[in-house]
């Protein structure tokens, strides 16, 4: 698993690279953690390369729903393998997070 | 050399006997002309060959003796051979002396007695030189080498050349033993300096051994010079050559207990410091066997801290432990602040954790500076293979107190200590690990016991299922609990993680599951809504679930009378269905958000009911993802398509069957890899002939 960061002015784009699984999650929750991140507006995860996200995975997310909300940082996912958009969906976490088919959509919310 | 044979060895005594007893014979005939005239002369020869043969008949005995040194009791050996045989030696030789000068035995009239005492004399100085023979090859062999003993064989065998030679050879023709008596000479020499037995003797036996050495010399001088002087007395009726011999053995003897003597008394000064060494390597040993017999840490540490303080005779020591918390430091006259100071400045000078020897501290400008009374300092450090656990400092008033021993020493003591230390921790945390198993097989055993095994007995339909922990505890969960006559409920679950923490969750949701079902009244016109009881279990699992933490659920209640099951998805996989009407496979897709996402009253909006109604001959597949994400050796994963394709060819099978062919094709899809995730499986077919429901 690698994490690709890209911040710009007002927005932080997490490449997610490989398997999202219980020892990576691990990863992704320090870097959501951070207390700089709230400062962004939106938070963008690119999940082009992301190929497997275990409910650990989803955890660490469903954890972090809450605080960006309350922070007002907008959490959006983009190019969603179809797999991996298909474990959001059975979750039901499709309608709670914002997931579009690309970075341009994301980049317009 | 080969062992001589017992049965000529037990016959070497009694022929020297015999041979002495010859020499007496032939001396008194030769002293005596009556007695001659009566019985005949005695030829040179006979009488030379009878001391010879004496001679080499006790040489032999001694040379075939066993050694009589008995572990590293030098003293005693030495006592024995001076006490006995010495002193009777030293007494024949005194008596003759005494008896010449006091005129005792009368010489004009009648040679007779001076000639046997001479002839008891010889007797009695070649058993000794014969003892003390054994008693030197005891002392030149302990620890020689291998070349030692061959050269003391060549001794040997140049003695017995010595011996014939001088038998046949006139007593003023020395120039034929020049060769075997300047081999002896050299041999001698070199054989004199094998005195290595002399750092062996214990410091309170040093002066009994000069003692000996120094009674041997007298002795050996006292008897070169009686045959010497015995050479010229014209009343002795022996011959020159059975002197010579005995003259050039006792020149050995005399040489060798000379050099014995020199030799202890050079090393008498520094025999304190080999016995300290020796005192070293005892506490060495000691403590190894100590240490490994040290129960805790603790312990451990202070046989170590002991043992090198008393080793080195340290005047002030204190080790520090990294772990200070459940071992208090601990130190030999020494206080807290001064070993504070002496650390911080060997952390300035940055030796503070290496291997550190200074013997002239009083040059070092920095400790000067603290104005305290120690000359040299030792620092150890206790290094593991994995961490640094401690410092050993061990100070001395004197300048060059320690020495590059000492440091060796200490670093085996050390070295001892931290295998020990290891192999405790080791122990331990074998010890925790075994336990942590046990605790869990028990914690396995408790969620067996959470797990249905009989379903209540049932006519409308066959329910068969199936479950497999990845670990020894799950996080799939499954229930039935009958409602009432026509009523039952089923929940499936996977709280998230797998282990320990998901099997909590497990028992919690069970007993949520429980609790909630007493709500269910429909006499009362009240039935429990499947999403009523996902709400309620949402609230009640907000409490408890830790916040990444989430579980996902199907729950249904089949109502026989109504021929028909409600139903709400919480995030679980969806349910697959086999129509016995339209003879299709689907899965039903219904909304539904998993319990523990939302903690709010909003989750209430995002939980669907489905109300079904059924056909006797459906198949009806509940399961955790464990089933379609099993994944073959390519990381493919099992998929809900192949699950639906399958259930479309086996849907006219029994429930054990369906069940079977399921678990089978997983297994076979994923090659016998043990499965990543929890598995659990539940087929429930509606029988085809539904009973009457009694109104």
């Amino acid at each position: 698993m690698k994490i690709v960061q890209n911040a710009d002015s007002n927005t932080l784009t997490l490449g997610l690279d490989g398997e999202l699984d219980a020892s990576s999650s691990v990863l992704l929750d320090a870097e959501l953690t951070q207390p700089d991140i709230l400062r962004h507006q939106k938070v963008m995860i690119d999940c082009q390369k992301l190929n497997y996200i275990s409910s650990a995975g989803l955890g660490v997310f469903i954890s972090h729903l809450q605080r960006f909300q309350d922070a007002g940082v907008k959490l959006v996912f983009f190019n969603m393998q179809e797999k991996v958009h298909n474990v959001f969906e059975i979750l039901g976490l499709d309608s709670l997070m914002t997931i579009v088919p690309t970075q341009q959509e994301a980049a317009a919310l | 050399m080969t062992p001589f044979p017992r049965k000529l060895n037990s016959a070497l005594l009694p022929g020297a006997a015999l041979c002495w007893l010859a020499m007496l014979v032939g001396a008194v005939l030769r002293a005596s002309p009556e007695l001659a005239q009566q019985w005949g002369t005695v030829p040179d020869g006979a009488l030379l060959g009878a001391h010879a043969g004496m001679t080499l008949f006790l040489f032999l005995h001694e040379r075939n003796h066993l050694s009589r040194l008995r572990g590293t009791e030098f003293v005693a050996l030495l006592r024995r051979l001076m006490m006995g045989a010495g002193l009777l030696a030293a007494a024949g030789a005194v008596v003759h002396f005494a008896a010449q000068a006091l005129g005792l035995i009368p010489v004009a009239s009648n040679t007779v007695p001076l000639n046997v005492l001479y002839v008891v004399n010889i007797g009695v100085t070649t058993f000794f030189l014969a003892r003390a023979y054994n008693t030197w090859r005891s002392l030149v062999f302990f620890r020689a080498t291998h070349t030692t003993r061959q050269r003391w064989y060549w001794f040997e065998l140049l003695l017995g050349i010595a011996l014939v030679l001088r038998l046949f050879i006139p007593g003023n023709a020395l120039v034929y033993l020049a060769v075997p008596l300047l081999g002896l000479a050299i041999l001698g020499v070199y054989l004199g300096s094998h005195q290595q037995w002399v750092a062996y003797i214990s410091r309170k036996h040093r002066w009994a051994a000069v003692g000996l050495q120094l009674m041997a010399l007298v002795v050996c001088v006292l008897l070169m010079v009686y045959f010497l002087s015995t050479q010229q007395d014209t009343t002795l009726v022996a011959p020159f050559g059975q002197r010579a011999f005995l003259l050039l053995m006792t020149a050995f003897s005399a040489f060798y207990s000379f050099v014995g003597l020199m030799v202890t008394f050079v090393t008498l000064p520094t025999a304190t410091v080999f016995e300290q060494k020796r005192e070293e390597i005892l506490s060495m040993q000691r403590l190894a066997q100590f240490i490994q017999k040290g129960q805790s840490e603790q312990e451990v540490y202070s046989l170590l801290f002991d043992s090198a303080v008393q080793t080195v005779d340290a005047d002030a020591a204190w080790l520090d432990l990294h772990e200070a918390t459940a071992n208090p430091a601990l130190s030999h006259r020494i206080d807290a602040t001064t070993s504070r100071r002496i650390c911080d400045l060997l952390t300035d000078y940055n030796i503070g954790h290496i291997d550190y020897l200074n013997n002239d501290l009083p040059n070092s400008a920095g400790f000067r500076a603290l104005n305290l009374p120690y000359g040299s300092l030792i620092v150890m450090p206790l290094r593991t293979s994995q961490s640094h656990v401690g410092t050993l400092y061990l100070l001395k008033h004197n300048t060059q107190g320690f020495d590059r021993e000492n440091l060796g020493l200490l670093q085996t003591f050390t070295g001892q200590t931290v295998v020990r230390i290891e192999n405790l921790r080791l122990m331990e945390e074998s010890l925790h690990n075994e336990l942590v198993k046990e605790e869990l097989k028990i914690a396995s055993l408790v969620q067996e016991s959470l797990i249905p095994k009989v379903l209540p007995a049932d006519s409308w339909f066959e329910i068969r299922w199936h479950s497999q922990a990845a670990r020894e505890v799950g996080g799939d969960f499954y229930d039935f609990l009958q409602l009432s006559a026509s009523r039952i409920a089923i929940i499936i679950g996977d709280v998230s993680g797998k282990g320990t923490t998901a099997a909590f969750h497990v028992a919690q949701l069970k007993g949520i599951f429980h609790t909630l079902m007493l709500l269910d009244q429909p006499e009362k016109g009240q039935p429990l809504q499947p999403s009523k009881f996902m709400t309620m279990a949402n609230q009640a699992l907000s409490h408890c679930l830790e916040r990444s933490s989430f579980i996902t659920a199907s729950f249904y209640i089949i109502d026989y009378k109504e021929r028909g099951f409600a139903f709400a998805r919480a995030g679980h996989c969806h349910t697959l269905y086999y129509n016995a009407v339209t003879e299709e496979t689907f899965y039903f897709q219904t909304a539904g958000l998993g319990l523990g996402i939302l903690r709010d009253a909003s989750y209430e909006k995002r939980i669907k009911n489905m109300y079904y109604d059924y056909n006797p001959g459906d198949v009806m597949v509940m399961y955790t993802d464990g089933i379609v994400e099993a994944r073959d050796v390519n990381g493919e994963e099992y998929g809900e398509d192949r699950l639906r394709e399958l259930l479309g060819r086996t849907f006219y099978l029994d429930a054990e069957e369906i069940k079977q062919a399921i678990v089978d094709d997983v297994e076979q899809f994923s090659h016998g890899l043990p499965p990543h995730d929890d598995q659990t499986l539940l087929i429930v077919k509606f029988k085809s002939t539904q009973p009457e429901v009694l109104a």
